[in-house]
């Protein structure tokens, strides 16, 4: 087994508005280095850096729109965000809850701050994720799997070094909750300052860490501030992550899908005319239809 | 939907070899533009043709109430200029406005001239997209006339595939010349009719 080594640190670009409830630093695809091709399966990433949003009896949120041919994955961990699609499903995704919407054939919805959390404002820390789907599973059912913290898994780190949360794939003998269609671990390890956690991950999977509290040093050597991405190589298994004061750190590891990616705003196909047709699609009404 | 430069549209509608385009290229300003930014304001002149290579432009009036009309839409690989105020040079009653942060090739006279006499086949081409943007305005004005609203949509939606999930409602509906109320009509009754759950 070979050590991974850290390709890169990268800082968060300045950040963007999407509609007026999400102010991100994108990473993924717009980040040097972390292009859709490089980062597959994880085609997107955007990150809320903690942000105070002021009370408002208007919630801030995202009109509706479109998505076809990936996963939608939002984890909050601070703030409450309501969802409705054009199906009639919808819910709140809560503080440490992860929502994980396969959009698949194709999703119509929209996202708000929920109602009550946004009379009273507050911090509000998310971070949203796109995984791409095998050409197989493009066109297949929409579905939710929203999973309640209580219901992710931790493996408890020895020595009192911290946890590790388990949302996919495994951590040591424990499991996440979310199912996926290709193999991918997605874990929040949660370190005391000072502890340690020892990761291992297929060579081939494309991995990153990304730093929502405290800051980390990686195989001993590799400094990474708050609110900064870490880019793992793909020449080794083995790493090391030690929180210099108290960190969460997300952590993905994903087998990269090795097949063409056709990509153009809320849809990712594998061919341009699969793009078309996803246009074609939305324009004529076959997502469905809701308010904004 | 994807951004080509001005270079590759006139070497791949041309047939010419890249270096010639280039040459005369050098002339035009290629200028980046954030969103919001003003190419055109009334009651100037307008001056060049914009090629959008990246990003979105729209064209429209403001009528007397202060209501605003939108006339056109330039996403990328799509040419928008006033042609009566450039042409004729009168003052201008249109605005030309970037929708997005974008990407504008100014083409001025002069490199249409200049274009015409080094490489004869693009005065065919040019003359075919005049009569194209004409056949494309004739068009619209009957459908204006004489068209529902779902076809007008329908008409939209397949020049402009993007457009839908890149401006607010209010636009399309404007360039449509019903309410966005109406506009919400008529995608509701197109998902009633094509949505399965």
């Amino acid at each position: 087994m070979k050590t991974r080594t850290v390709e890169l640190v990268v800082k968060p670009r300045d950040p963007h508005f999407v509609g007026d409830g999400f102010r991100v630093h994108n990473f993924i695809p717009s980040g040097f280095r972390l292009d859709m091709e490089r980062m597959n399966p994880f085609i997107m990433m955007d990150y809320n850096s903690k942000f105070h949003f002021s009370a408002t009896d208007n919630p801030r949120g995202v009109d509706v729109h479109p998505h076809r041919g990936f996963e939608t994955v939002t984890i909050a961990y601070k703030g409450k965000v309501a969802h409705h699609d054009s199906s009639g499903g919808g819910g709140v995704i809560g503080e440490g809850d992860v929502q994980w919407m396969t959009a698949a054939s194709g999703v119509l919805h929209k996202e708000y701050h929920e109602e009550e959390w946004a009379k009273k404002g507050g911090d509000f820390q998310m971070v949203q994720l796109w995984v791409n789907l095998p050409k197989k599973d493009k066109m297949s059912t929409p579905k939710y799997q929203a999973i309640k913290k209580e219901e992710l898994d931790r493996y408890v780190l020895p020595d009192n070094n911290g946890e590790i949360e388990v949302i996919a794939g495994g951590y040591k003998e424990i499991n996440g909750a979310a199912s996926t269609f290709t193999p991918i671990h997605m874990l929040n390890a949660r370190l005391k300052s000072g502890g340690k956690a020892d990761f291992s991950f297929p060579e081939n999977y494309n991995t990153v860490l990304l730093v929502i509290e405290g800051s980390i040093t990686v195989n001993e050597k590799g400094h990474a501030p708050t609110d900064h991405l870490v880019l793992m190589a793909n020449d080794g298994e083995n790493f090391t992550v030690e929180a210099s004061e108290d960190a969460l750190v997300l952590v993905l590891s994903g087998e990269p899908l090795n097949e063409p990616i056709a990509a153009h705003g809320p849809f990712v196909m594998n061919t341009k005319e699969e793009l078309m047709q996803a246009f074609h699609d939305f324009n004529n009404g076959k997502f469905g239809y809701l308010e904004n | 939907m994807n951004s080509t430069t001005l270079k590759t549209f006139l070497t791949t509608n041309l047939n010419v070899d890249a270096n010639e385009v280039v040459a005369i290229l050098d002339n035009c300003t290629t200028k980046t533009v954030k969103k919001d930014t003003y190419l055109l304001r009334k009651d100037e002149r307008c001056t060049h043709t914009f090629f959008v290579e990246k990003g979105l432009l729209r064209q429209y009036s403001i009528d007397d109430k202060g209501k605003e009309h939108v006339i056109a839409f330039a996403p990328e690989n799509w040419f928008v200029t006033d042609r009566e105020s450039s042409y004729f040079n009168s003052p201008s009653v249109y605005y030309i406005q970037a929708l997005e942060d974008s990407q504008v090739v100014l083409i001025d006279e002069s490199f249409v001239q200049n274009l015409s006499e080094k490489i004869p086949s693009f005065i065919d081409f040019n003359t075919r997209l005049l009569h194209n943007h004409i056949r494309h305005l004739q068009k619209r004005v009957n459908e204006l006339l004489s068209a529902s609203a779902e076809e007008r949509y329908l008409q939209f939606v397949k020049m402009y595939p993007d457009i839908l999930l890149r401006v607010p409602q209010t636009m399309v509906a404007s360039y449509l010349g019903i309410t966005p109320e109406s506009l919400s009509r008529v995608r509701k009754g197109l998902a009633d009719r094509n949505f399965k759950k």
